[in-house]
């Protein structure tokens, strides 16, 4: 059993889904029209429940198998929003509105989650109950968690679930997976160093702001290099870095600098938390200044169950002949509130040899549709096998 | 001798000129109301040239001794420009114009001068001719140089050129000077510097611009630490830094550095022109960047000439009866360009208890007004003393 004839007699269909909504992208919580399409398309599949409107604009569809004798609940969830990027594919179906796209494939994860949607609908050969979660605002709103505020996996009663993510450099149809950490936790930092501005021609009456920032960039390299076992994963990266004046002849009297920390771990994002601040405000003393350090806890690391990983690479294998194992991802994924309050496992699903996500040319790889949906029913079917 | 007696008579008048000119403030080149305010007097003082236009705005008055047997011609100079700020004196003639003051005393100056000319016109009591010089845009605007460069020395014969500035927190017509350099060199530095951009979660494959920067602004300061003559006077301040990109998770393609350098000789000016360039460069290269430095050199160091000082002490002393030794002042005097052209010497005289130079409530003291004027006129009478 590679991939089921059921998903291969609607590839075009499903392609024509996700051209659509890759036509009319929508970015963050403003998914409206797609989420009505996504809310539409699953009443008429005939599932049991749709419901909008949670974390927003989020769509939930509810099918029951035929039977539920032991009342087993599984979760999947695909995501739905845009980016603000200028599309640059010449696609026939290129984004129709200007500075929107879907450089990310959720247009693709979206019709691969209906078609699976659809054909559970259809067959219902499983015992128990599925979820199908649509969410908004994964990039960088938070859409996963605003859902789980929403009292969404108590509601329906959701004891497992699953997402997958399309990845471009590796071979179309193919799957990768790994147990524990997969993504990174994703924070912000913004911190304001002050001294005492003054004239360029005066240093001895000031504290330059502009060298006590440097010297606290150049200090917090020193988390990744010296402060974090060698063997764990943390980036520290600065990346703005504005004088409060654009004088030439004036001193600032502050400097803000921006920046982001990966980590793969709690201890090590705590650490990089910590260290971040020290090092702030040693550097700030050092130079007789001050520093406010604002640490801005984004998505948690995405953290793969044992058991789910396990079952979700059989599955895999099932489905494509082969499952290889994942490498780390730097990268954040708001699926990891989802992982945080049931555990499942995230997958990815090979897009060929495309452009990278977030590129202006990328475009999610339709011929990935039949794998992708038939792991999706798979899941479903194998965990809970019909009676 | 003191002050001149009929200065002294002269004060209330002096004193409305220069109300009347703090009211009609006039910024770089635009000071059309003042150099015609200042050419229609000196017509009416009875100069025996006066010239209009020479720097863009600047004017030039000519005034005759009773002899000219030596064929002896002296310049005395003075800065007619206001600055873009928003006065906050409360005073009952204070600027008329939003965003324009007299801040640094430049009224006081031109009605000094103005004073001095009306006396000279008057008495003609030297052997020689006195040249008035009104220069536009001393702030940042090089209004001297523009002068210089329209033939002013050449064209009225002048051999030495003399100035005076007023300084706050000194007493109220207190005189100092210093010989040799006096006020600094002020050059502007604009560095571009280039790593390679990327996403922050991956620094691998970045060229990190903002580490690069860090680096530069800490190197940079060892050229004052490490380069310079502890002996002679150097600063280096790096002003103002902006990264190409102000997002938390890009690492920014460019930064763009600016700052300011004062020198007090064309060595040490040299030097921190070679060593900033050569600095930027090191760095840039251990990283794997580029840099691209541009260095403007603004207004060169002031420097007194030795025997003109000489002579502007005797007659500060004379008039206010004592002259202090001038510290170095590390900001720059656009009459610096005279002085690269001609031999003279730049003085300061005490404004008394006031707010500081370019402060919003600075105020020139109208006390001085007798002082200076009796030291413009006592130059042109000592320094060509009628037969």
């Amino acid at each position: 059993m590679p991939v089921k004839n059921r998903f291969a007699e609607l590839q075009d269909e499903i392609t024509a889904w996700r051209r659509d909504i890759h036509e009319n992208p929508e970015i963050l919580f403003e998914t409206h029209r797609t989420s009505a399409l996504v809310a539409d398309k699953l009443k008429e599949f005939g599932c049991d429940e749709v419901v909008t409107g949670i974390g927003r604009t989020g769509v939930v569809g509810v099918i029951k198998g035929k039977a539920d004798s032991k009342g087993k609940v599984i979760g999947l969830r695909a995501d739905m929003d845009a980016l603000p990027i200028h599309e640059a594919t010449g696609l026939d179906y290129a984004s129709k509105t200007d500075g929107a796209m879907h450089a990310c494939g959720h247009d693709g994860h979206t019709a691969m989650l209906l078609g699976a949607a659809k054909y559970l609908s259809e067959t219902r050969n499983f015992d128990g109950t599925v979820v199908v979660i649509f969410q908004p605002a994964e990039e960088g709103g938070g859409g996963g968690r605003e859902m789980c505020e929403d009292g969404m996996m108590d509601r329906w009663n959701i004891q497992e679930v699953y997402g997958m993510h399309n990845w471009p450099g590796k071979p179309v149809g193919s799957f990768a997976i790994r147990p524990g950490s997969f993504f990174a936790a994703t924070d912000q930092f913004d911190i304001t160093f002050e001294g005492r501005g003054g004239h360029a021609a005066k240093p001895h009456e000031t504290v330059d702001t502009t060298v006590m920032t440097a010297q606290a960039v150049l200090a917090l390299q020193t988390i990744a290099a010296r402060n974090a076992d060698p063997i764990d994963q943390v980036v520290v990266s600065v990346t703005s870095f504005e004088t409060s004046s654009k004088a030439f002849n004036v001193i600032p009297q502050t400097v803000q600098i921006k920046g982001t920390v990966r980590t793969m771990s709690k201890e090590m994002r705590d650490l990089a938390e910590t260290r971040i601040n020290e090092i702030c405000n040693g550097v700030a003393a050092t130079f007789g200044g001050k520093a406010d350090v604002t640490y801005i806890r984004g998505y948690p690391v995405m953290v793969n169950s044992d058991d789910q990983t396990e079952f979700a690479a059989d599955v895999a294998r099932s489905v494509s002949g082969d499952c290889e194992t994942a490498p780390l991802v730097m990268g954040g994924e708001d699926f990891a509130f989802m992982l945080e309050e049931r555990p499942g496992a995230y997958i990815l699903v090979g897009n060929g040899d495309t452009a990278a996500v977030h590129h202006p040319e990328y475009n999610f790889n339709d011929e990935a549709i039949p794998a992708g949906c038939s792991w999706w029913a798979e899941i479903v079917e194998q965990r809970m096998p019909a009676a | 001798m003191p002050i001149k007696n009929r200065l002294a008579e002269m004060h209330a008048e002096i004193t409305g000129w220069r109300r009347d000119i703090h009211q009609h403030p006039e910024i770089l080149y635009e000071t059309h109301r003042t150099s015609a305010l200042v050419a229609d007097k000196l017509a009416a003082f009875g100069c025996d040239e006066v010239v209009t236009g020479i720097g863009r705005t600047g004017v030039v008055g000519v005034i005759r001794g009773k002899t000219d047997t030596q064929g002896r011609v002296i310049g005395l100079r003075a800065d007619m420009d206001a600055l873009p700020m928003q006065e906050q004196t409360g005073l009952d003639y204070a600027s008329k114009t939003d965003g324009a003051m007299h801040a640094c005393g430049h009224d006081g100056h031109t009605a000094m001068v103005l004073g001095a000319a009306k006396y000279l016109a008057e008495t003609r009591n030297f052997d020689g001719t006195a040249v008035v010089i009104f220069q536009p845009a001393e702030e940042g605007g090089n209004g001297a140089e523009a002068m210089c460069k329209d033939g002013l020395m050449d064209r009225f014969g002048i051999q030495e050129v003399y100035a005076m500035h007023n300084v706050p927190g000194v007493p109220t017509g207190q005189f100092a000077i210093r010989s040799g350099p006096l006020l600094a060199a002020a050059d502007e530095f604009d560095i571009h510097l280039e790593g390679r951009g990327g996403h922050a979660a991956k620094p691998q494959e970045t060229v990190d611009t903002t580490v690069m920067l860090s680096q530069l602004i800490v190197a940079l300061q060892t050229i004052v630490s490490r380069n310079a003559d502890p002996i002679l006077q150097a600063v280096l301040s790096v002003t103002s830094v902006e990264t190409s990109s102000k997002a938390f998770n890009v690492i920014p393609q460019s930064a763009q550095i600016r700052g300011t350098v004062r020198t007090h000789s064309n060595a040490m000016r040299g030097l921190i022109e070679q060593r900033l360039s050569e600095v930027a460069q090191g760095v840039a290269a251990t990283f794997g960047g580029t840099v691209q430095v541009i260095y403007k050199r603004g207004v060169p160091v002031t420097i007194n000439a030795e025997e003109q000082t000489g002579y502007a002490a005797e007659t500060a002393i004379a008039v206010g009866g004592s002259c202090a030794e001038a510290p170095m002042v590390m900001g720059g005097e656009d009459f610096s360009f005279m002085l690269e052209e001609r031999p003279g010497a730049f003085i300061v005289l005490g404004n008394g208890d006031s707010a500081g130079l370019h402060h919003p409530e600075y105020n020139f003291n109208d006390e001085i007004i007798p002082v200076g004027c009796s030291w413009f006129a006592e130059m042109v009478e000592r320094r060509m003393p009628a037969v």
